[in-house]
């Protein structure tokens, strides 16, 4: 099985999208990626949406048949993360988890707060920078409850398999073990990494704690879960997701011509990042 | 924005010395190359000085010369740009070398004739420098001020060292990425004394003058409210940033205490002071087999002024890029305080 990404249009543009391929058809990462990679559920599948050391904010996209990976907007101008002191741009490679779903229905009972009615978040820390729109298979570590302007924001943590680290990673405690520093600077990355855009501090849930692989295993299931009713039709309120699919032949939302449906590959060279992109903001209090 | 058209500015008096046959002696150059004896046959403000790429960038066979726009020759980054320090206004002349979040050692060569600026190589490999979490690459725009030497003869007489060979070191702060061989006007606002391998080599903090920053910064400790953790961060990463290539932790003069503007303006000077020394051909070969080449093309009076380098240090075009090893976008966490 092999992932491919379909570019259409030119990076860091408003037409930019990345429709993801199995063995050269169009599926939904949302929906048609499995997972689980493997039968006894050990490794998942992750999207990766956002490298490393890069600003833009590339997600998933809920609207759009077949949900590729557009730029997120706001106020119809591209977004990009900015630079907090003393950080480039995101700290992890970061992505999604396919077949997730944090339900905006739901009060979460040790958060108290909905779901942010988006994929469930993953951060990838092995050593290699991916590529937008990367299918991984990873491990999971633990967690991080953010509370992004009040809604539960779980921030799965995982690594490569094929990190040359990924067999000495196999709960949170192994992280902080050989990774010094590493969930004290992602929990203050996410703690201000939207202070330079005039927000305030985000918040966590168990004081800012890392809750360990066991915990994360349940909030991913819980979040399967929610999906599985999700695709199912059988939600309270679906939120406008688009749920064509290509695989799942049982689902009500599946559909054999989405797939010709796609545009054709177009693969310009990615536009230029305004240079204001680059600038560091320096933050009182903050990561240092 | 306005530049002086001298290429050679000279300060407005001696630096205070004790009476050693050693600051003698250079007082006595200072004199010799003072204003009327010491002429240059071009006049290279900044703005007519550009850069050109040669061989293949992240090989050993790269290298980025300084060239006359006009006459699209070459010229030396140590030798033929002008420091142009000017102290009321406490500005220079730098030249970068390596942009901010990158890792490929650029720096500029003081042995190779026309000075280019060039890959490090160590063990053969040209050299990167490893990201030490939560940094990438270099946290600076990080290069040199031409006409600087950190005489490698003479010892220090404050701190019993001598220094490391090569231009003064300077780490831009600006918000922009500097590309290497960008030469910049900068506002010089203090310096940090790192002790690295033993030989004294000076950390000029400075902000491009054409940042937005440089209006509201006129010395080291605006810093500590402008840009809360900056300095921190830079005496840490200076420290700790050959940890990686299991190498020990590097120490600091003046126990790692920034330098303020007024005090790194003299230093700047110093530097200034033993490269006339060195240009005009006083370091003896003795002294030290490995000083630099002193070839040059700007300033007439001195012993190795040529009127061109030789033109095949342009025969090898630009190529593409090679491609950057993925193990240098490695993280390294290392665990220090």
């Amino acid at each position: 099985m092999t992932y491919t990404v379909r570019q259409v249009g030119a990076a860091n543009t408003l037409e930019y999208k990345g429709y993801i391929e199995k063995d050269g058809k169009p599926v939904s990462p949302f929906h048609d990626i499995p997972l689980y990679a493997n039968e006894e559920k050990t490794i998942l599948n992750m999207i990766v949406e956002v490298p490393r050391w890069t600003n833009a904010k590339l997600e998933i996209s809920k609207e759009i048949k077949l949900n590729p990976i557009i730029q997120d907007t706001k106020k119809g101008k591209l977004r990009f993360v900015r630079n907090s002191f003393p950080h480039h741009g995101y700290i992890h490679n970061y992505g999604a988890f396919p077949q997730t779903w944090e339900d905006p229905n739901q009060i979460h009972p040790e958060t108290k707060a909905k779901g942010d009615n988006d994929p469930l978040d993953v951060c990838e820390i092995g050593e290699r920078v991916a590529t937008v729109g990367e299918v991984k298979q990873v491990k999971v570590l633990g967690v991080m409850a953010l509370l992004d302007e009040g809604e539960t924001d779980w921030k799965i943590i995982v690594i490569d398999v094929n990190d040359p680290f990924a067999s000495k990673l196999n709960d949170i405690e192994d992280v902080e073990t050989h990774l010094p520093g590493l969930l004290r600077a992602t929990n203050e990355w996410f703690r201000i990494y939207k202070i330079p855009d005039g927000k305030p501090e985000n918040q966590f849930a168990f004081s800012g704690e890392c809750k360990n692989k066991k915990y994360a295993e349940e909030v991913i299931n819980e979040c399967s879960e929610a999906w599985k009713q999700l695709i199912s039709g059988k939600s309270v309120d679906s939120k406008g997701i688009d749920l064509t699919n290509t695989t799942l032949v049982d689902t009500p939302t599946y559909s054999d011509v989405a797939v010709k449906e796609v545009p054709a590959a177009n693969p310009l060279p990615a536009a230029p990042i305004d240079k204001s992109i680059d600038k560091w903001f320096f933050i009182s209090g903050g990561a240092h | 924005m306005f530049f002086s058209s001298r290429s050679v500015k000279f300060i407005s008096a001696p630096l205070s010395m004790s009476c050693t046959r050693a600051s003698a002696r250079l007082n006595l150059t200072y004199q010799h190359l003072s204003a009327s004896s010491y002429t240059t046959t071009t006049t290279n403000t900044i703005d007519s000085i550009g850069n050109i790429n040669q061989g293949t960038k992240y090989t050993s066979d790269f290298k980025n010369y300084a060239i006359n726009k006009s006459t699209g020759k070459v010229l030396s980054y140590f030798h033929d740009i002008p420091l142009d320090l000017n102290i009321e206004t406490r500005e220079a002349n730098m030249i970068v070398e390596v942009p901010r979040w990158s890792n490929a050692k650029f720096e500029i060569s003081t042995k190779l004739d026309g000075n280019p600026i060039v890959q490090d190589i160590k063990n053969g490999q040209v050299r990167f420098v490893k990201n030490l979490f939560p940094h990438h690459g270099y946290i600076h725009n990080y290069g040199a001020f031409p006409q600087t030497w950190e005489d490698p003869t003479t010892e220090n007489e404050k701190l019993g060292l001598f220094g490391d060979n090569d231009p003064l070191d300077v780490c831009e702060i600006g918000s922009a990425i500097l590309p290497t061989g960008t030469i910049k006007r900068v506002k010089i606002l203090g310096s940090l004394a790192l002790i690295d391998d033993g030989e004294l080599d000076w950390k000029v903090i400075v902000v491009d003058t054409q940042d937005p920053l440089a209006k509201e910064v006129y010395d080291i400790h605006h810093l500590f409210t402008k840009c809360p953790g900056l300095l921190e961060t830079t005496r840490h990463w200076f420290r700790d940033y050959k940890l990686a290539d299991g190498k020990p932790q590097n120490e600091f003069a003046f126990n790692g205490e920034y330098k303020n503007s007024k005090q790194t303006l003299e230093i700047i000077q110093e530097c200034n002071q033993s490269w006339k020394r060195l240009i005009a051909g006083k370091v003896k070969v003795s002294d030290n087999k490995n000083i630099p080449t002193i070839a040059n093309v700007t300033l007439s009076t001195t012993p190795q002024y040529r009127g061109t380098f030789d033109d095949s240090l342009l025969n090898n075009p630009s190529r593409p890029d090679a491609v950057i090893p993925p193990l240098v976008h490695k993280n390294y966490f290392i665990s220090t305080d």
